[in-house]
């Protein structure tokens, strides 16, 4: 079989929606520059491009009319490639870089740009013209649920309490802070204009200053805006290609896929998905937790998080070294792409032999990739 | 001579509040002050000045987007902008130094036949031009505007010796015109017109409640609504303009007046005011005055001073015969027994007869000492207004009996019949020389106040009234209190339709009320819903409804022109109007879900038409629907015409008068043009709705604010059948809904809501407090 290794990782810097840096940029733009940045950084022969696999959560508006295809003409890619978007929701483009390993494994094309974006500034969550089937509705409310609620379900469930959900976000935001200090973002970032570090980051975030949040969805709630991720504007992108491919063109290899998947769950504790999704690929990879070195869980929220965390029984210790969603922002349909390209970056930079990447879902799934060192 | 950019030089409260509101009228305007010492943005006073603008209540912005039409600086570097600049308007700190050093520097940098003014309150003009080249004193004039300048339509506008006489005319038509002002020419003599009385009265009042045993709220009850004053009264006024003020107002006055002026007759303050002042209490602006909101125990408990012992106490509210007696007139008011009675008599007789010394010193007719006080204080009726409702004869001759001065002018007054007089021209006012002369209202200017003294009405019932305001235009006035519509509104509106069509060519609809309308009669629905007369609603409802249909499809053009509150039915018929003329400080929103109900005579409608989506709009059936169910649910109100019109309860085509005198003639200038360009009714629009699928999507937002704590429960079903409405009822996206349809949802949903028992709560708490309530 044909392996699909990364072997290039960009991304732009995040910004808050609406009131951030990003706000005046359209969604095609901005995931354009980043695909530009990373074929530059590559250095890949372009002619040999095979497709452009993008995730977007709400693809219309500006997102809409196969932006895959816009943003291939805005970056300058071959005419001779194809583009296609891929929807879903936050797991777009994770699903984009399985969607490639697909069709590595195939032997139906070698070279793929699997990239993610969302402009949540200029397309709104839920989309311009929300039209819910009323039926489905009535019979199974969980089916348009508040994300902020499917939150609070999970909190509730599994007993996580505010303080709790407040320590760990605060912690992203201090992990995430003492990595931007560091330059630790520097390599993946690609620098738009005068936009050249992220946004969200909040360095001054403490307890007290979260403890004194409302409830941002049920006012008898726990969760706040301060354990939600923000609105945010973003793009992301990973260069997969066949192993072989890749040898062949000595190219800097970050990560192996070693196997993938994908997991239904009930839609109203869709921030529980990543755990079975989790279990299907380390059997498939032939693993177990304990084998694990690095893990990028995407913190949509930090109750949904923790309850994976718990769940799955992980080493906090191994979980998203230079923080999470919560801090970095999470633009949905860049996500996925995000914390694959970050966990097979971080394998290099740690020297460490597996990784996990994995998330959830609304509507209730959890996608999961596991990544493997190539000696 | 036009002024097409303007400059403030002064961004204190005043002066940025001025700038603000020439950006209102849509003209840039430069706003400079100093650079301030140290290191930073060397424009940062003026920059923090446009800032607090936008977070400044009442707002002195119409709206957001006016603030970028004001451009901060400093006076250093930016002094070479202003030569294409029009209109220098000085509003520093009240020291001739200062001003006269400005007025130096700005010499060299205006372009000539700039316009300079001062908008000092304290330094006389001749004063502020002592030693200032001729060049200066000829383009020099001292426009002084009153806090805070959107809403105080007083312009008091003093000209020099050198002035150049065009100078006056250019500032009239554009503070009448752009800024909406009433512009009063004044005499360069202290405290110009409105201070000058206005300080008396409200001195002279603080003298007679001590001198009477008067609480404040007693005070305040004789000296507000009584007299046609706002309901602050003097306490409450001192509270607003702010006790530390006091001191300096006193002493500019009185270092100014000619020694045999009575204003020297009034003590310079109170007991009470050091010991307030030293403990922080100098009023609104502070922690309170002689009023203070008292939060200690977490509830808001609102105090009021002992005059006698400085104490706070529970303020109770006063309970004067007097006061109650008022309402059969002033005379009744004044000549009362009890102590508010005296205290009105004290107060008035002394500042109606220092009015009638001040003319011609001051103005030079009584007319504009008149529009001063009703501009500047916001008093319903000017000083000789007053004296002519006590009667000039019987107020001369009680000052008499009193031993009290009778002023000349006032002695001509008695025996002339008044101060004013209607002639078959209209009013007249009493000259100096003791002669009637018929008031000339400026060109642009309709009252129909007018109108009304010289004219029989078309037709007439309890709550409205047609009246011929020339040309062929009808002009339909709604006059029931607070302008709410009630079935004889509804009749007469339809009878305005049908005398238009017979006899006229265009219909007007605009009232003279401090308010357009407040909306429709919920005392009226509250009654026949509580003794269960379901079909005396249900055909109130309809007979709306077929209001509103006549008034969108008629053949000729209707205008509505608004001015102050335009909600609910009130709104609902701008809505239908064939065009809508808005007086700048217009209020309009659809506010039924407050008292538990939804828009039911077309407001509903109409919204989700002016809701579909525009070229630059997200396409598809739910943004419209969405925008409209946000500003219905939510009960918005735009809180300027300006706002109106981003909200699109007014159309990008409507259009908007800044001075309230002219929104009549600009309204049937309106019509007529629709007229003359061969008007045609509407076509009727074709909706096409989602359905079920939208009352879904509405659906899970109401529950999810719900959640959130941002809808009570009575919300929650008022909103769920607004969702009902606005969704289109049980149709499918791809049938076409025609508007009556619409108009039958929102009856049923009206009818739904009128049968539950929170909807007559919140009715009933709204017309007992005028507050919504929470349930």
């Amino acid at each position: 079989m044909n392996h699909a290794v990364i072997v290039g990782y960009a991304r732009s810097p995040f910004h808050f929606a609406g009131k951030g840096a990003l706000a005046r940029i359209r969604a095609d733009d901005l995931a354009a520059a980043v695909v530009k940045e990373l074929l530059t950084r590559t250095k890949i022969e372009v002619n040999d491009l095979e497709d452009l696999l993008l995730g977007c959560a709400f693809p219309e508006g500006e997102q809409g009319i196969n932006v895959a295809r816009l943003i291939a003409f805005i970056a300058g890619l071959p005419l001779t490639s194809g583009a296609a978007t891929v929807n879903r929701f936050c797991g777009s483009s994770m699903q984009a870089i399985h969607n490639a390993a697909g069709a590595i494994a195939l032997g139906a094309g070698e070279v793929f740009i699997c990239a993610g974006v969302e402009s949540m500034s200029r397309v709104p969550m839920m989309g311009f013209n929300p039209m819910p089937n009323p039926a489905l509705a009535q019979q199974m409310p969980g089916s348009y649920m508040s994300m902020g609620i499917t939150a609070e379900n999970v909190a509730k469930k599994y007993a996580i309490s505010r303080l709790a959900q407040e320590e760990f976000a605060v912690a992203s935001h201090h992990k995430s802070a003492t990595a931007q200090q560091l330059g630790k973002f520097t390599n993946e970032l690609v620098v738009l204009g005068d936009v050249a570090v992220d946004g969200c980051i909040r360095a001054d975030s403490s307890l007290q200053a979260l403890a004194g949040l409302k409830p941002a969805f049920d006012q008898n709630g726990v969760v706040t805006a301060g354990t939600s991720s923000p609105l945010t504007d973003g793009a992301a992108a990973c260069l997969v290609v066949a192993e072989s491919y890749a040898k062949k063109h000595q190219l800097p290899i970050l990560a192996r896929i070693k196997s993938i998947a994908i997991s239904g769950c009930s839609p109203e504790l869709m921030g529980i998905g990543p755990v079975e999704a989790t279990r299907k690929a380390l059997k498939r990879a032939g693993l177990t937790m304990a084998d694990i070195d690095i893990i990028e869980l995407n913190e949509a929220f930090a109750a949904q998080a923790i309850a994976c965390i718990r769940d799955l029984d992980l080493d906090i210790n191994k979980v998203n070294l230079d923080g999470g969603a919560l801090a970095l922002g999470h633009p949905l349909g860049a996500t996925g792409a995000r914390i694959t390209g970050k966990a097979a970056a971080l394998l290099v930079r740690e020297g460490k032999q597996f990784a996990l990447a994995t998330q959830c879902i609304g509507g209730g799934q959890g996608i999961a990739t596991i990544l493997e060192a190539v000696a | 001579m036009s002024i097409s950019k303007a400059c403030v030089i002064g961004a204190g409260v005043m002066g940025s509040a001025i700038a603000a509101h020439i950006a209102n009228a849509g003209i840039p305007v430069l706003l400079l002050d100093i650079v301030p010492p140290g290191e930073g943005d060397r424009s940062r006073i003026a920059k923090g000045a446009v800032e607090r603008l936008l977070k400044t209540e009442p707002a002195p912005l119409m709206t957001r987007a006016a603030a970028k039409l004001i451009e901060p600086g400093n006076i250093e570097d930016d002094l070479h902008k202003l030569k294409d600049v029009g209109w220098i308007v000085e509003a520093v700190a009240e020291r001739l130094d200062i001003k006269q050093g400005l007025y130096r520097k700005l010499e060299a940098a205006r372009k000539r036949g700039c316009i300079v003014s001062s908008n000092t309150s304290t330094l006389p003009l001749h004063m502020l031009m002592e030693g200032m080249p001729t060049t200066l004193q000829q383009d020099f004039c001292i426009t002084h505007f009153f806090n805070p300048p959107r809403y105080m339509r007083l312009l008091e506008l003093v000209a020099g010796p050198l002035t150049r006489p065009e100078i006056s005319t250019v500032i009239t038509n554009f503070s009448d015109q752009k800024l909406g002002k009433v512009v009063v020419l004044a005499k360069d003599t202290p405290g110009f017109i409105a201070n000058r009385i206005g300080v008396f009265w409200v001195q002279a009042a603080v003298k007679a409640a001590h001198d009477l045993g008067l609480t404040v709220e007693e005070t305040d009850a004789v000296m507000g609504r009584p007299m046609g004053a706002p309901k602050s009264g003097i306490f409450g006024l001192i509270d607003i303009i702010g006790l530390d003020l006091l001191p300096h107002v006193d002493a500019s006055l009185r270092q100014a007046l000619p020694a045999d002026d009575m204003y020297r007759t009034l003590p310079a303050d109170f007991p009470l005011l050091p010991k307030m002042l030293a403990d922080g209490y100098i009023g609104r602006k502070g922690k309170g005055g002689f009023y203070r909101l008292n939060t200690s125990d977490g509830n808001k408990i609102k105090e009021s001073i002992s005059l006698k012992t400085g104490e706070y106490a529970v303020s109770t509210p006063s309970r004067l015969d007097s006061v109650a007696a008022a309402k059969s007139g002033l005379r009744i008011l004044v000549t009362h027994k009890d102590r508010g009675g005296k205290l009105a008599w004290a107060v008035l007789s002394k500042t109606l007869a220092y009015a009638a010394t001040l003319v011609p010193q001051i103005a030079d007719s009584i007319v504009d000492v008149d529009l001063a006080m009703k501009a500047g204080f916001n008093w319903k009726y000017g000083p000789f207004e007053l004296i002519d409702k006590l009667g000039a004869a019987w107020f001369a001759e009680r000052l008499a009996a009193e031993k009290l001065a009778v002023p000349p002018l006032l002695a001509v007054a008695a025996g002339a019949g008044g101060f004013y007089k209607l002639s078959g021209q209209g009013l007249a006012q009493l000259d100096t020389n003791g002669t009637h002369q018929t008031l000339a209202r400026q060109s642009g200017t309709l009252l129909l106040s007018d109108i009304k003294t010289t004219s029989k009405p078309l037709a007439k019932n309890s709550s409205a009234s047609v009246w011929d305001v020339g040309d062929g235009v009808a002009c339909l006035e709604f006059h029931s209190k607070m302008n709410t519509l009630d079935p004889d509104s509804l009749t007469m509106l339809m009878q305005a339709l049908e005398i238009t069509k017979r006899s006229m060519q265009a219909l007007v609809i605009y009232n003279e009320g401090e308010n357009f309308s407040a909306g429709a009669n919920i005392g009226l629905a509250l009654f026949a819903a509580n003794i269960g007369m379901w079909p005396t609603l249900e055909q109130f409802l309809e007979q709306g409804q077929s209001v509103m249909r006549a008034l969108k499809y008629a053949s000729f053009p209707v205008v509505g022109a608004p001015s102050g509150l335009a909600l609910g039915g009130g709104c609902e018929v701008l809505l239908h109007c064939s065009a809508v003329q808005a007086h700048a400080e217009t209020y309009m929103g659809l506010v039924e879900t407050g008292v538990g109900i939804v828009p039911a005579w077309g407001g509903c409608k109409e919204m989700l038409i002016r809701h579909l989506p525009g070229p630059r709009d997200a396409k598809g059936p739910m943004p419209g629907i969405m925008a409209a169910f946000e500003q219905i649910s939510m009960a918005k109100v735009s809180k300027s015409a300006a706002e109106a019109k981003d909200m699109k309860f007014l159309r990008v085509t409507d259009g908007i008068t800044m001075n309230r005198d002219r929104l009549l003639a600009d309204a049937k200038a309106r019509v007529l043009a629709l007229v003359a360009a061969g008007y045609k009714p509407p076509v009727p629009v074709e909706l096409r709705l989602p359905g079920p699928t939208a009352r879904a999507a509405l659906g899970l937002a109401i529950e999810n604010f719900s959640r959130q704590g941002l809808a009570l429960p009575h919300d929650v079903t008022v909103s769920n059948q607004l969702a009902t409405v606005l969704s289109g009822g049980m149709t499918d996206v791809m049938d076409v809904l025609e508007e009556n349809r619409i108009f039958d949802l929102e009856k049923q949903a009206f009818m739904t809501l009128l049968h539950t028992v929170p909807t007559l709560d919140r009715m009933e708490t709204m017309l007992a407090t005028g507050k919504p309530t929470r349930n």
